[in-house]
């Protein structure tokens, strides 16, 4: 005995929940269960409807931040209010899982389709910073500025740029900013040099690639 | 209804002086624009003003290289168009990107009106041009003389920036101070005293004759005319100004720019990323200050990322347009011909890093 089910129009399979009215047949051996709908299912509308799901894009440059609106602005009002209500709504949305809270991928999974829902909330909490960010400690003093000068006039070989920042806790910038060594630049440069020489063709245009697309960065974002 | 008239009286007069050959001639007279079907038709296609002449339309077609006489040229016309088309550009794009750097603002000023623009709009319009100028030619085709082939004409200015000491100057990099104060509206110092008898090209001559067209367009129609035929013209067409950028250091002036504002310090956070250990990783990053996100960009690697990040954010700070902007010009004329003047934002400057 087979019943055919009526032929619905629907949208996506999420989007109906045909599977769960399906009657009950006899079966001669046991068969594994339907998996339950996933997680991106919609549970809350009862019929047929649209998924609008548009793939990610780049952020317009043109739609200027809140932060960029000038305080005149009347656009940081309507910004500022829209980003209270997605604040609002994440804070009250309770997504409705199909699965159990019990996994560690399921609780990742009910979690991210919360921030989903939230829009443009940046991610809670927040991703870490890819550099670890540092703060300025002008903790030189003068005297100290005169060791740094004193040791790279003594011995630039030994007291490079490197070896200076390590031992005075500050960025090798600074260092070149207290004091140079030009007297090793011109030896370093002939070895520098001699290494290129050594360069094949492929090695070259590599490199010469890499630089003009790292220039690149800055001119299309 | 008077024109004709016109037309046929100075029809009249050029039949009274003793007649002279049209081969002559170092151009069409006056008298034959009122028969050419190239003039009508240009003047139709273009939905220009009925009270612009067709003898005007003539005569900004003659390129000075074709007939010195200033009465006769467009060079006169052309000099009035250059400085309109000039004042629109820049009022337009200063009113609506208030906060863009000078060499942008310069790079999109030649997009708009710059020389090339201009030779492609003559194309876009169906102007040819004339293969010699004469009188005998017909005066819809744009009269110049060409430069002869093979002759240089990218160093036209070569052995004119030799100083006093003899040093030659040409191949320095020019300052924007230097631009800004004796550049033209492009920020460009050029010779431009060309020889025109030398002969011009085709880019030189189509320049000069659009430049002429708006200085005619707003003589003899006015302000409004000349407004609405620059806008069909030229503010229509589609230029993307975020292209027009090209940061060198863009995370050391996003942090300059959050430092001047008062802004927290610029933090690059991963927002996604997919195929890490594999040979095409993409990573996505977000330029955060504080709690907000200035800007988004996606790499091949984490300082791709955030470098292109940094760089979104800069041009997103740059391309900030107030919502209801009044340009200058539209404020001008009585009574209620001119809208009322708002002032306009003025933001401080770019950042100097």
């Amino acid at each position: 005995m087979s019943t055919t089910l009526p032929l619905r129009p629907s949208i996506g399979r999420a989007a109906s929940n045909c599977l769960s009215a399906r009657p009950p047949r006899p079966a001669p051996h046991k068969k594994t269960p339907h998996p339950p709908a996933p997680a991106f299912a919609n549970t809350t509308q009862p019929q047929d409807h649209i998924i609008y799901n548009p793939p990610s894009s780049a952020p317009n440059v043109y739609h200027t931040p809140l932060k960029f609106l000038p305080k005149s602005d009347r656009r940081r009002d309507l910004l500022l209010a829209q980003q209270r209500a997605a604040q609002a709504a994440a804070a009250t949305y309770k997504p409705l899982s199909p699965f159990s809270t019990a996994s560690p991928a399921a609780s990742a999974l009910a979690s991210l389709s919360a921030s989903a829902a939230s829009g443009e909330a940046p991610p809670t909490p927040a991703s870490p910073p890819i550099r670890v960010p540092y703060e300025k400690k002008y903790h030189l003093t003068p005297p100290q500025l005169e060791e740094m000068r004193k040791l790279r006039a003594h011995d630039p070989r030994k007291w490079t740029r490197v070896r200076l920042a390590e031992k005075f806790e500050c960025s090798q910038f600074f260092v070149s900013l207290v004091c140079q060594a030009p007297q090793i630049k011109a030896e370093r440069d002939a070895e520098l040099e001699n290494i290129k020489k050594r360069w094949g063709r492929q090695k070259r245009m590599a490199r010469e690639d890499r630089v003009k697309r790292k220039e690149s960065w800055g001119r299309d974002a | 209804m008077g024109e004709p008239i016109a037309a046929a009286a100075a029809a009249g007069h050029t039949t009274a002086i003793p007649r002279i050959p049209r081969e002559a001639l170092p151009s069409p007279p006056l008298s034959a624009a009122r028969s050419s079907a190239k003039l009508s038709a240009l003047h139709a296609r273009l939905s220009l003003p009925s009270r612009l002449p067709l003898e005007t339309l003539a005569r900004t077609l003659i390129h000075p290289s074709a007939d010195p006489n200033p009465d006769l040229n467009n060079a006169s016309l052309a000099l009035l168009g250059q400085d309109l088309l000039g004042y629109y550009t820049a009022e337009h794009l200063l009113a609506h990107y208030p906060r863009l750097p000078q060499t942008v603002l310069y790079a999109a000023q030649y997009a708009y009106v710059g020389g090339k623009t201009l030779a492609a709009v003559t194309r876009e319009w169906g102007v040819e041009a004339a293969a010699e100028p004469g009188g005998e030619v017909d005066p819809g085709l744009l009269q110049f003389k060409r430069v002869k082939p093979g002759t240089d004409i990218s160093g036209s200015s070569a052995g004119k920036t030799k100083g006093p000491d003899g040093v030659d100057r040409s191949e320095w990099r020019l300052g924007m101070g230097m631009r800004n104060v004796s550049g033209d509206e492009f920020g460009d110092i050029n010779a431009s005293s060309q020889d025109a008898a030398a002969g011009v090209t085709l880019e030189d001559a189509s320049k000069t004759f659009v430049r002429a067209l708006v200085g005619a367009v707003y003589l003899h129609c006015g302000q409004l005319s000349t407004k609405r035929f620059y806008a069909s013209h030229f503010l229509s067409r589609q230029l993307d100004l975020s292209t027009l950028f090209a940061f060198r250091t863009p995370t050391r002036d996003l942090s300059r720019l959050c430092a001047r504002e008062g802004f927290e310090a610029p933090v690059a956070r991963l927002l996604s990323e997919t195929g890490r250990l594999s040979r095409h990783p993409v990573f996505v990053v977000g330029v955060y200050s504080g709690p907000d996100k200035l800007g988004e960009g996606a790499g091949a690697s984490l300082d791709e990322a955030r470098t292109r990040a940094a760089a979104a954010a800069l041009k997103s700070w740059y391309l900030y347009s107030p919502e209801e902007v009044t340009v200058p010009s539209e404020a001008e004329g009585k009574g209620d011909q001119g809208k009322r003047w708002v002032p306009c934002m003025v933001d401080c400057g770019e950042v100097i890093a």
